[in-house]
């Protein structure tokens, strides 16, 4: 990983730094690049690109007039008066213009500062434009959703120069701090209840992880859960009120659960693990389900390694994965390998894992896997305000909370991949190293549908593969819960 | 003869009815079906084999699948079968035996009854048991198969309530934390925050297990944690400003506040989830496991109190008239409030009814509290505007939120 980094570093320092000259010697029409740049935003005409530096405030403002399709003017003064014409329009009709002024503006920037004619400097100038039309607290889901993703555009672009990108990929929010003010804790777990509330994908994939290792675990009397990021531990609570409640097999069955812990300057949800623990361990004891807790460090690269687990014989071992919302950071590939790893090694039982489903990508490139990025949070952003339209400023909060984090780490992270193969799904990771897949069960599947029930009619559930499944809102598929055994674990024969 | 044992043995098996289901010896001795998924018929002797090596190892709670099987030495039987058939042994023991114990003739009535119970196609129950006894247990068995599933999804049900409200109470523990600590450190800042005015009383507004967090000493140690003040709840606000009397935090409802919405609203889920209207509501049925009869921190029951304090309680008035503040300074809690006060767009009907009616409410209320004060920055509020403001009836407690960290 530090490799590549090096190599983006030198490679964006020699060719970002242009004077307009150079600018302009390198830019050419798409034939010479082979470049589909015009494909992608067809508002953009580079040929334009030739003139002097200050032209590129011209294009911009070509490129939000959207009402002058063929004709490009150079002036200033024409561009203001097309854009007059917009009020005429239809506020729908102008909404969804602008929305797609918004989306062009993106893939022109997302174009610049990583396409085959790159140039820091007009991405710079688009972005400044965005920054000026969009706010990520009112304003339409499109006018917000962009707001992020500027952001996240922004904080590649400079950190694209002093290689930070690598820093933004672990540690995101952080970054993301020094732009906005501090997250207040309140503002945390304000905005995580309502997220909790609003929509259903903290519960999904708790819940049907939870049914997974229920199952899995009926006839044991002890059970230990190593959970890769346990933030603040809502996801043990359900699971302790079922296992005290559990019918068949031996009643309250000794719960162990290993939290992983980061060293460093991880972001803190509402707490350390350590006041996780504590708050888990009293939670049981009011529940009376027997429970203990420990931690378990990463190695300063954050690599899981399993020796540092204590085991206790005859336990269900159970290696819990949540990669998906609330979690905030994209975590390191290498970090969550070594984790599933440790999962092999130690034969655990079973092996839930929660993941952001990702769309087909093909070889879309950074291009590619950013225009999917901006439809599966735009998807988010539509279920959220489907089911509540009318409290824009919960939703703002929320998005500002978790979604912006998540899609600045998604940009980083996308960024910092791009140019290698074809992005995998840890499911698919998953399946290649020799782990089992598991079914998933009536009661399981039943149970999502039962709790997708509870929110808006535009989620749905499907069954994908015999043991996973998936969330979706409408067409758009978001979050993939599965369950999988390891390879030499024999229990479930 | 064979029939009844059929029918005996169909009560307890797993088999998945069907169409042509015809039975065929293995060699083990196993009665294995021939239709699509093969499926092991529990015949009366594998079950009483099975019974004797459970009793054998101490019982269906000391036995395991794998010492069962072993004990059993049964070939081709798996973990599987022995799993679900010791799971299905131990829930209906007793009506099992039962099956075993009667002659031929009774089984068939037990049949018959059970048919009867579940409203079964009344077709049926009119042929003669000696004619049409093979339709008749195969009907049977289909009317269990889809008794059994609907069962099974009442009982996912039941539990999902359960475990959301599991959920529900321990975000509440969160959320008591968040509030001690952000108490603490304001008490640090501002000793001399008082606990007059700014009190919440214990109003308890009809939802049974309203609780409310009070500022004053006094009023923490009924809370029975400690004698913090809380005046970071005002800006924590998640009770409003002005309105200390009224905010009433309530416990954090589990299920989604959509359950809430709809609940006041009549409601149209899918889901006929009874018990969450008992526990949205405040929860009101269900017993407090922190042993305190007040629960802190709800951020769920704004509407709640809104559409209480539009029943008239005399305090509430007064604090009404203040506070038109600015909703952009504070979107937090302004979204909080917005959450809650407008009933989501479940199934996208409502939204216009409700929305005018949380709009009048709003006006009647006169911008309620909720609506007020900044969901955070609690610290640097404080240090400006202290308490003395929050507890001045009639002033507005939430003075310019300056370093609002939504700006």
């Amino acid at each position: 990983m530090d490799m590549v980094v090096d190599d983006v570093l030198t490679e964006l320092e020699f060719s970002g730094y242009s004077t307009t000259s150079t600018t302009t010697t390198t830019v050419t029409t798409d034939d010479e690049y082979g470049c589909t740049w015009n494909d992608w935003s067809p508002v953009v005409d580079w040929d334009e690109l030739s003139g002097p530096h200050d032209d590129f405030h011209d294009l911009i403002e070509l490129m939000i007039d959207d009402n002058s399709t063929a004709a490009y003017h150079h002036h200033v003064g024409n561009a203001e008066a097309a854009e007059e014409d917009a009020p005429e329009m239809g506020v729908a009709a102008a909404e969804d213009s602008k929305g797609l002024r918004l989306v062009h503006l993106l893939m022109a920037a997302a174009e610049a500062l990583t396409g085959a004619t790159k140039s820091r400097e007009l991405a710079r100038v688009i972005l400044v434009r965005l920054k000026e039309l969009v706010s990520p607290h009112d304003g339409t889901n499109m006018e917000r959703l962009a707001a992020h993703f500027t952001e996240g555009l922004q904080g590649l672009l400079e950190g694209a120069g002093g290689g930070h990108n690598k820093h933004m990929l672990g540690t995101g929010s952080h970054h993301h701090h020094h732009h906005h003010d501090d997250h207040h804790q309140t503002d945390v777990i304000a905005a995580f209840q309502l997220l909790q509330d609003m929509s259903p994908y903290v519960k999904f994939g708790h819940f049907t992880a939870n049914q997974a290792i229920l199952e899995a675990v009926t006839h044991d009397r002890r059970v230990h859960i190593v959970d890769y990021d346990i933030m603040e531990g809502i996801q043990w609570a359900s699971l302790m009120q079922a296992l005290v409640s559990r019918k068949d097999g031996p009643p309250a069955p000794h719960l162990r659960i290993t939290a992983v812990s980061r060293g460093g300057s991880g972001r803190r949800f509402i707490g350390t693990v350590q006041e996780t623990g504590r708050r888990l361990t009293a939670f049981a004891a009011s529940i009376g389900q027997p429970f203990s807790f420990h931690q378990c460090k990463l190695d300063s690269d954050e690599t899981f390694r399993p020796s540092a687990l204590k085991l206790v014989r005859g336990e269900a071992l159970v290696f819990n994965c949540m990669l998906h919302l609330p979690h905030f950071n994209y975590r390191a590939p290498e970090s969550v390998a070594s984790f599933l790893c440790g999962a092999k090694a130690l034969n655990s039982r079973l092996v839930t894992l929660v993941e952001e489903e990702v769309g087909p990508t093909g070889d879309g490139g950074f291009m590619g896997q950013f225009m999917d990025s901006l439809h599966h949070y735009s998807a988010v952003y539509d279920s959220l305000e489907a089911g509540f339209p009318m409290q824009g400023r919960a939703r703002a909060l929320v998005e500002r909370v978790f979604l912006g984090p998540r899609i600045f780490g998604a940009l980083a992270r996308i960024y910092l991949a791009r140019g290698d193969e074809e992005r995998h799904s840890w499911g698919e990771w998953l399946a290649v190293s020799g782990f089992r897949p598991l079914s998933v069960s009536f009661a399981n599947h039943c149970q999502a549908k039962l709790l997708l029930g509870l929110f808006n009619d535009g989620y749905r559930v499907e069954e994908l593969a015999n043991n996973r499944l998936v969330l979706g809102w409408k067409s758009r598929r978001l979050l993939s819960a599965s369950i999988w055994t390891s390879p030499d674990c024999d229990f479930f024969n | 003869m064979f029939q009844s044992k059929k029918v005996g043995v169909n009560m307890n098996s797993h088999d998945r009815g069907g169409n042509g289901m015809s039975c065929v010896q293995g060699d083990s001795g196993l009665v294995l079906t021939t239709d699509p998924k093969p499926r092991l018929r529990w015949t009366v002797e594998l079950h009483d084999r099975f019974v004797d090596a459970v009793a054998q190892l101490g019982g269906p709670d000391k036995a395991t699948p794998k010492t069962i099987m072993r004990v059993m030495g049964v070939k081709g039987l798996t973990l599987y079968h022995l799993k679900s058939h010791l799971q299905k042994f131990r829930l209906g023991k007793q009506p099992h035996k039962e099956f075993n114990d009667h002659s031929s003739k009774d089984g068939e009535i037990r049949g018959l009854d059970l048919q009867r119970n579940t409203a079964s196609s009344s077709g049926i129950m009119g042929r003669s048991m000696n004619d049409c006894n093979v339709h008749f247990t195969d009907a049977i068995r289909m009317q269990m198969e889809v008794q059994r599933r609907f069962h099974e999804q009442l009982e996912v049900q039941r539990h999902l309530q359960l475990r959301i409200e599991a959920q529900g109470k321990y975000m509440q523990t969160i959320l008591e934390k968040a509030c001690q600590t952000l108490a603490a450190d304001h008490h640090n800042n501002m000793p001399s925050a008082s606990a007059s005015g700014g009190s919440y009383n214990k109003l308890n507004q009809g939802q049974g297990r309203v609780a409310d967090i009070n500022l004053g000493s006094t009023s923490m140690k009924d809370f029975g944690h400690h004698e913090l003040n809380f005046p970071s709840l005002q800006d924590l606000n998640i009770y409003g400003g002005g309105d200390q009397q009224q905010l009433n935090m309530d416990r954090s409802s589990p299920s989604p506040v959509v359950d809430h919405h709809q609940h006041s609203h009549g409601g149209s889920f899918n889901i006929p989830l009874n018990n969450s209207e008992s526990h949205v509501m405040g929860v009101k049925k269900r017993p407090n496991p922190y042993g305190s009869g007040k629960n802190p921190t709800s951020l769920m029951m704004w509407s709640d109190d809104l559409r209480l304090q539009d029943l008239g309680t005399s305090s509430t008035s007064q604090d009404h008239h203040h506070h038109h503040h600015h909703d952009s300074d504070h979107p937090a809690a302004n979204s909080m409030s917005e959450i809650y006060e407008t009933k989501p767009n479940l199934s996208g009907d409502h939204a216009t009814e409700t929305s005018t009616t949380a709009s009048d409410l709003n006006n009647k209320l006169e911008r309620p509290s909720p609506r007020r004060a900044p969901l955070l920055s609690a610290h640097d509020h404080r240090v400006k505007n202290p308490l003395v403001v929050m507890h001045t009836a009639g002033a507005n407690p939430m003075p310019q939120a300056r370093n609002s960290p939504f700006r």
